[in-house]
């Protein structure tokens, strides 16, 4: 492995991290059908999770990754609990809201977070008591993952619940006339996305060892959403395909990040305009079906 | 803490109350009558508050001049958005317009980075250090006239959807699509007028505050943050609701970072919406009296 260069592995690690963001929100927006702004809200919590835990408390990094993964859980159920309930426009606005206070949090809370000043020196992952040393190793952890990843998304989706999860989204009264509670398989699928976020947050903490309330920036969201709805939201592989061809391209042509944000920002609009009926694939079903609770 | 300080943080959370009513209004407006969410609502602020600098930093156009120039090119963009967003997604289901807008915003975001830098920019305004006491309370010009400009626009505009025949059928558009393509209402027009006017009340709210903040070019995150949560605090779609909830939050935050600390104010928007959210998720209002 000696022989590819650090800059591709470290592409390689990265592609990794986004395919389990991808299907965090692929869990969301492809197979409940629900539009949800906070995954990097979950992603930043896992991050600091972790990174806290074993800088603080000097745990095990095997049972941080965990841990983070739990986070990120718990942040799901704490937030679908508040913002299920409403109609799914304000579940929109609330997701987005959330990712931006915990950013605020994260910037203001000093004594915890050391704010803008970021946490530094975070140690590598150890697998039981070996250091994951090198971008190499840390590849090969990380293409691993990304199995188990997409893995843990087919058994999820393909699950009883997965099935109701499904039906939830492709017709909401025929899914209750047939005893399924929607606010629960949604909150369960909710949990699903945080706990892949929470995971890859902490992933990225302890292969960069620093972050910064930056994590909980819209930029992830940005590529995020190309990834998935390019890719095909509510299918297993699009958006892996989608999370290793726009980690690569962009590092490829080498692009400013204003420039990667505007081609971005450019290639969403035109997919969300022009490839209708991939879209109708993914939510027209859902027009008849109405909208939550709320509306 | 004496009583003048007191009064000095009301006064305060007023007038900015009154500019995050306004900024929110046109939000509402959007969502009540094509039950549309505008992602790119803060980026419509942004964009007015970078075209006033410009206009008054590159061509020496002095700010009463540059303000209702800058307002009327906003509504051509409104106009704009109505064109490539809104109408090309008027049958189609809402998240398509909720990441057609966030994409819209994504690309001026970045437009106005790569155009301006990243360097914060400060206009000026001829209402700079004026001020007026009252009984130990300090009233500043910028504030005072963000206030009036709040409260003219939105008295015009409720006169003009309850007097006028365009304001009557974005009122019947509201209540029902499909009625009023059954009796004649042209709704390509109606939506056109809705987005220039949302965008309107957004650029008017952005030229009257601009002055008193520094211009960067994510500030739009932090206008449309601030007024998802006055929309949802005020119920969906309701414009007096908006309004108001517009100064509960100005005044909020003017007492939490009077007594808190100024880390907190940013904080108060979102914890009120969630406590709105929780207790009674249709908003203070609620649909019922939208308009």
């Amino acid at each position: 492995m000696s022989a590819i260069s650090p800059y591709f592995l470290h592409i390689g690690v990265m592609t990794g991290i986004f395919v389990l963001l991808a299907q965090s929100l692929n869990v969301m927006l492809g197979y409940s059908g629900l539009l949800s702004l906070a995954t990097p809200a979950f992603f930043g919590m896992g991050a600091y999770a972790s990174a806290l835990l074993t800088l603080r408390l000097g745990w095990d990094s095997s049972l941080t990754l965990i841990c983070a993964s739990a986070v990120g859980a718990l942040s799901g159920l704490a937030l679908g609990v508040p913002s299920l309930r409403l109609s799914r426009h304000s579940f929109v606005i609330v997701t987005l809201s959330a990712t931006l206070l915990l950013q605020l949090v994260a910037s203001n809370w000093i004594g915890l977070t050391r704010g803008a000043l970021g946490i530094a020196d975070i140690p590598t992952v150890h697998l039981f008591g070996m250091p994951l040393a090198g971008k190499s190793a840390w590849l090969a952890f990380m293409a691993a993952l990304s199995v188990v990843g997409v893995a843990a998304t087919w058994l999820i989706v393909s699950s009883r619940l997965g099935r109701a999860m499904i039906a939830v989204r492709d017709n909401e009264p025929l899914a209750i006339a047939a005893g399924i509670d929607p606010l629960k398989i949604r909150l369960f699928a909710f949990a699903c996305s945080g706990a892949l976020a929470g995971l890859a947050g902490a992933c990225y903490a302890h292969y960069l060892s620093f972050i910064d309330p930056g994590i909980f920036g819209f930029s992830i969201s940005e590529s995020l959403l190309v990834m998935v709805i390019l890719g095909g939201a509510g299918t297993l592989w699009g958006p892996v395909a989608g999370a290793v061809i726009f980690t690569i391209l962009p590092e490829a042509l080498s692009m400013a990040p204003e420039v990667k944000s505007l081609l971005y920002g450019v290639l969403l609009l035109l997919i969300v305009l022009f490839m209708p009926q991939g879209m109708a694939r993914w939510f027209g079903r859902q027009v008849a079906a109405g909208a939550g609770t709320g509306k | 803490m004496d009583v003048s300080m007191l009064l000095q943080f009301l006064a305060n959370g007023v007038s900015v109350g009154l500019g995050y009513g306004l900024a929110a209004v046109g939000l509402a407006l959007v969502f009540g009558i094509l039950e549309q969410v505008n992602f790119a609502h803060g980026e419509i602020y942004m964009v007015g508050a970078f075209t006033l600098w410009f206009l008054g930093q590159s061509a020496g156009v002095p700010y009463w001049l540059g303000y209702p120039v800058m307002v009327v090119a906003m509504a051509a963009f409104g106009l704009l958005l109505a064109e490539v967003v809104f109408l090309p997604t008027l049958h189609r289901p809402f998240e398509t317009v909720i990441l057609a807008t966030l994409a819209v915003s994504i690309i001026l975001q970045n437009l106005v980075r790569l155009v301006f830098g990243a360097t914060p920019l400060h206009i000026d305004s001829p209402l700079d250090g004026m001020t007026l006491e009252l009984g130990g309370v300090l009233f500043f010009g910028q504030r005072i006239f963000v206030s009036v400009v709040a409260i003219v626009a939105l008295a015009g505009l409720v006169a003009f959807l309850r007097r006028t025949e365009t304001g009557r059928a974005m009122r019947a558009m509201a209540q029902n699509k499909d009625a009023c393509l059954m009796v004649g209402i042209d709704i390509r027009r109606v939506t056109r007028i809705t987005a220039a006017a949302g965008a309107a009340l957004c650029a008017l709210a952005a030229g009257a505050m601009a002055p008193m903040f520094d211009l960067y070019p994510n500030m739009g995150t932090d206008v449309v943050f601030k007024s998802f949560a006055v929309v949802i605090i005020g119920g969906m779609g309701n414009i007096s609701g908006a309004m108001l909830a517009g100064l509960l939050l100005g005044v909020a935050e003017s007492f939490a970072s009077g007594m808190l600390g100024a880390t907190y104010r940013d904080g108060v928007g979102f914890t009120l919406m969630i406590i709105m959210l929780l207790l009674r998720p249709q908003g203070i209002f609620g649909k019922s009296v939208r308009v």
